[in-house]
């Protein structure tokens, strides 16, 4: 017993001095410049849902809710939420003594100001689309009234996508894209220059939230040490590799697998693995024949190896997996997922007799991100062996986008969700409401969303995600082949970094 | 001169016309709007219909064509969607970047390449002239992309000499623009430089065969004044012509080079608006370039007319 006790001292201690580590070594100042691929659409982060966008302006602005590591809304201007018995009506307490970048003390009126505006012009209108009225109650308070029941309604406050940001009620007031670059967060906005840069710097006057403790997804405490942050458009992923090894930059947002495991092995570098940071989806096309035969696509789907697949669009960096969304996630499961990664052309090719295909050339859409056209390439293949022709249309994403989204001219899509699986069910459930993105409806997958959403008990709601996911795979509705994640690459002298969906400055440091 | 002059003005203004039209064409046939930019694989029709109208793109194609000529013709080159300013100071902002970059490029380009051409001449069918030949031929087949990743490796990684990309301006740090300009320039310049240079030997080639360059040579001039002096004027018009057509490629050429370097000019602008459908900045940088294109070839145009009579009386 008394062995025992000594052990668990000597752990207790270990885990103190363990825990006190980094803090000791904590260090303020530096800069560091970030390499990103693309240049942010706009920083007014209500009107854009681009990943670009999100890596700096999460950095400026804050939002009411945000989301935790493990992507559970958890309060951030607000202090926490009262929800009426109906389920209708939402109070948010907002916390005290926030100062915007200019100063000027956050208050309810900012709140119900970006809200208003969020709801006129904002990237995402679904979030809010149930919103029926917002208004100041006190001078740190605002009551959301809904029009009906929403349980995802704290998911939407929260969501990252295009965030339901706090701006001053007077950059509120003004048109999309026309702001002064003022927010909450721990770094204020410096400068932007149009393909070049934008810049940034800590915020002295930030007030973390008092109820976090530590870095907690996009919420928490978010604890900024380096002087300035600068995000630099690096169209080039050669460029960027570059300019990491001659120190122009110390930070690669993301490099490929080969780069990752050179700059690996040389010890000035560390590399990142944000795994998963994406799921790679198959889409048909179900306005059009074949594509609107059920037996038609549980033949594609029966036939792919999704292993060879992922393996080989994303090698080094892949997760088999068949749940539409992550690992860790609170509605994870596995349930309905029998007929995942199949890759039995026997029973595809007495599927494919039963269904209306007639060995005509099918139209493979794919934009021209080099994993979306290999994964496009590795099924062209495949059906090649089960007789179906598929003719592969490479385009931009703007160009393809637009096909994907009308029914004609396409039998295929493949491309990336990265935040949809990432914000949960509703998210991921969406895009296959009203036949959005099969281009056919399907009464059953709108019937369990909306049932999903106003939904509050927590395991009925699980259950009818469950649902959902079995009727993907039993109707083959669309198709995942598995999770993929990025390399990202820094100095080996960034520290406390851990990489998330975008690459957080805050609670990092720089050694000398 | 006067005729010449507005003869080229004319034929100027209608391949402007001709520009312009077909950047409305390729806006009409290709698919896809700004709405991409803003908006992810999730956004509803709703939503991205909503956004088209904020934009204006929902109206119909010659309202939008009348428009813009309209006010094209009273010099403004409209707003970009993206940008958040109009597309005026968008090219103004850029237009520095990329002409100190052409313009170092093509000094580059012509210096070496002319001299290299000459070199090669003087040198006909000895060892100077294959190297200068082989060279030339080599820097032509070379993809400038390519070109400028190799140069970012050694003189960037490697050596540690010069930044990799990005771009300071003059006016900030004269040091710095020279630093930042100098290996996006030399990769610009380095694939023209065969061009120019083969053409010189060809054109240098030809003059020295004539008769006033062998009585040169009889006055008992030296080698080096009877190329420079008598030669080398001689030998311009086609090289003229030749840095021309080369001014016009370093702009297009621009392009790739400012992506590969991370060079914010007009051609990074250009590919940026293409991808985001960016049309206003797309039309205007379009008709911008072919104007410096137009431009270009007047001056040369002129400088022909200058450098020989014949061309004014012909």
């Amino acid at each position: 017993m008394r062995q025992r006790s000594i052990l668990g001292f000597a752990m207790a201690a270990a885990m103190l001095v363990m825990a006190q580590t980094p803090t000791m070594a904590q260090r303020k100042g530096g800069d560091i410049v970030i390499g990103i691929s693309q240049a942010p659409p706009s920083l007014d982060a209500q009107i854009t849902s681009a990943q670009a966008a999100r890596n700096v302006t999460l950095h400026i602005f804050e939002t009411l809710y945000a989301r935790d590591e493990n992507a559970k809304p958890v309060p951030e201007l607000a202090e926490g939420v009262t929800v009426s018995p109906d389920g209708k009506t939402y109070v948010f307490p907002i916390r005290k003594g926030v100062k915007f970048h200019n100063g000027k003390q956050l208050d309810a009126k900012d709140v119900v100001a970006s809200i208003e505006r969020y709801r006129k012009i904002g990237a995402s209108p679904a979030l809010v689309a149930a919103i029926d009225t917002v208004e100041a109650s006190g001078d740190h308070e605002v009551t959301i009234r809904l029009k009906n029941v929403q349980a995802t309604f704290l998911d939407n406050l929260s969501s990252p996508r295009a965030p339901i940001a706090i701006y001053p009620a007077s950059e509120a007031a003004k048109d999309a894209g026309k702001i002064d670059i003022i927010g909450t967060g721990p770094y204020k906005f410096v400068e932007y220059k149009p393909d070049s840069h934008v810049k940034l710097a800590r915020y002295d006057g930030y007030t973390p939230n008092p109820k976090a403790t530590g870095r907690d997804g996009f919420a928490g405490k978010k604890e900024a040490f380096l002087d300035t942050v600068t995000f630099r458009f690096m169209p080039e992923a050669g460029a960027r590799s570059a300019a990491l090894e001659s120190g122009e930059i110390q930070f690669d947002e993301t490099v490929d697998g080969p780069t990752a495991k050179r700059l690996g092995a040389n010890p000035r570098f560390t590399v990142h693995k944000m795994v998963p940071f994406g799921l790679q989806v198959i889409k048909f096309n179900e306005a059009i024949a074949p594509g609107n035969d059920v037996n038609f696509r549980l033949a594609v789907q029966a036939a792919l190896d999704m292993e060879e697949i992922m393996s080989i669009a994303y090698s080094d960096i892949y997760q088999m997996d068949p749940s539409w969304l992550y690992p860790g996630s609170a509605f994870y499961s596995t349930a309905g997922t029998d007929k995942y990664n199949q890759a039995d052309l026997e029973v595809a090719k007495k599927l494919l007799a039963k269904s209306s295909y007639k060995g005509e050339k099918l139209t493979f859409i794919v934009d021209n991100l080099r994993a979306n056209v290999d994964t496009a390439t590795v099924i062209q293949q495949r059906l090649g062996e089960l007789g179906i022709k598929v003719e592969i249309s490479v385009a931009d994403w703007p160009t393809v986008s637009k096909i994907g989204f009308t029914p004609q001219g396409w039998t295929f899509w493949t491309h990336g969700f990265g935040i949809e699986p990432y914000e949960g069910p509703g998210s991921v459930m969406a895009p296959w409401v009203n036949g959005l993105s099969q281009q056919a409806k399907d009464p059953e997958i709108d019937e369990i969303a909306a049932a999903f959403n106003s939904e509050m008990d927590e395991a009925k709601r699980k259950a009818l995600f469950e649902r959902f996911q079995r009727l993907m795979y039993d109707k083959a509705i669309a198709m995942k082949a598995g999770n993929y994640g990025i390399f990202q690459v820094s100095t080996a002298k960034l520290k406390n970094f851990k990489p998330y969906r975008i690459p957080r400055m805050w609670g990092v440091w720089l050694e000398p | 001169m006067t005729v010449f002059l507005i003869r080229r003005l004319c034929g100027a203004l209608v391949v402007l016309l001709l520009v312009s039209l077909m950047s409305f064409a390729l806006i009409w046939l290709v698919p896809g709007d700004p709405a991409a930019a803003f908006l992810d694989a999730s956004a509803t029709p709703d939503q991205i219909a909503a956004l088209r109208h904020a934009l204006g793109l929902d109206r119909s194609l010659a309202v939008q064509m009348v428009e813009w000529y309209g006010r094209v013709l009273q010099g403004d080159l409209g707003r970009s969607i993206l940008l958040n300013r109009s597309v005026s100071e968008a090219l103004v902002e850029r237009l520095p970047v990329t002409l100190s970059l052409a313009a170092l490029a093509l000094a580059f380009a012509v210096v070496i390449g002319v001299a290299a051409g000459i070199v090669a001449a003087i040198h006909h069918n000895r060892w100077p002239d294959q190297a200068v030949m082989s060279a030339s031929l080599l820097g032509l087949s070379v993809p400038d992309f390519w070109l400028g990743l190799v140069m970012v490796l050694v003189f960037a990684v490697s050596l540690g000499w010069l930044p990799s990309g990005g771009f300071t301006p003059f006016t900030e740090d004269p040091v710095g623009w020279a630093r930042t300009v100098t290996l996006p320039a030399l990769t610009l310049g380095l694939v023209q430089i065969g061009f120019i240079a083969r053409m010189a030997r060809a054109s240098m080639l030809d003059t020295l065969g004539q008769d006033f360059m062998r009585t040169a040579d009889a006055k008992g001039l030296s080698r080096l004044h009877i190329v420079l002096r008598h030669g080398l004027p001689n030998a311009m018009i086609p090289i003229l012509t030749v840095i021309g057509i080369v001014a016009g490629a370093l702009l297009g050429g621009a392009v790739i080079i400012e992506q590969v370097f991370s060079v914010p000019g007009i051609g990074r602008l250009i590919v940026g608006a293409v991808g985001s459908r960016d049309f206003p900045v797309l039309q205007g940088g379009l008709l911008f370039l072919a104007v410096v294109y137009l431009v270009i070839n007047l001056v040369v145009d002129i400088l022909y007319a200058v450098v020989d009579p014949r061309v004014r009386l012909s």
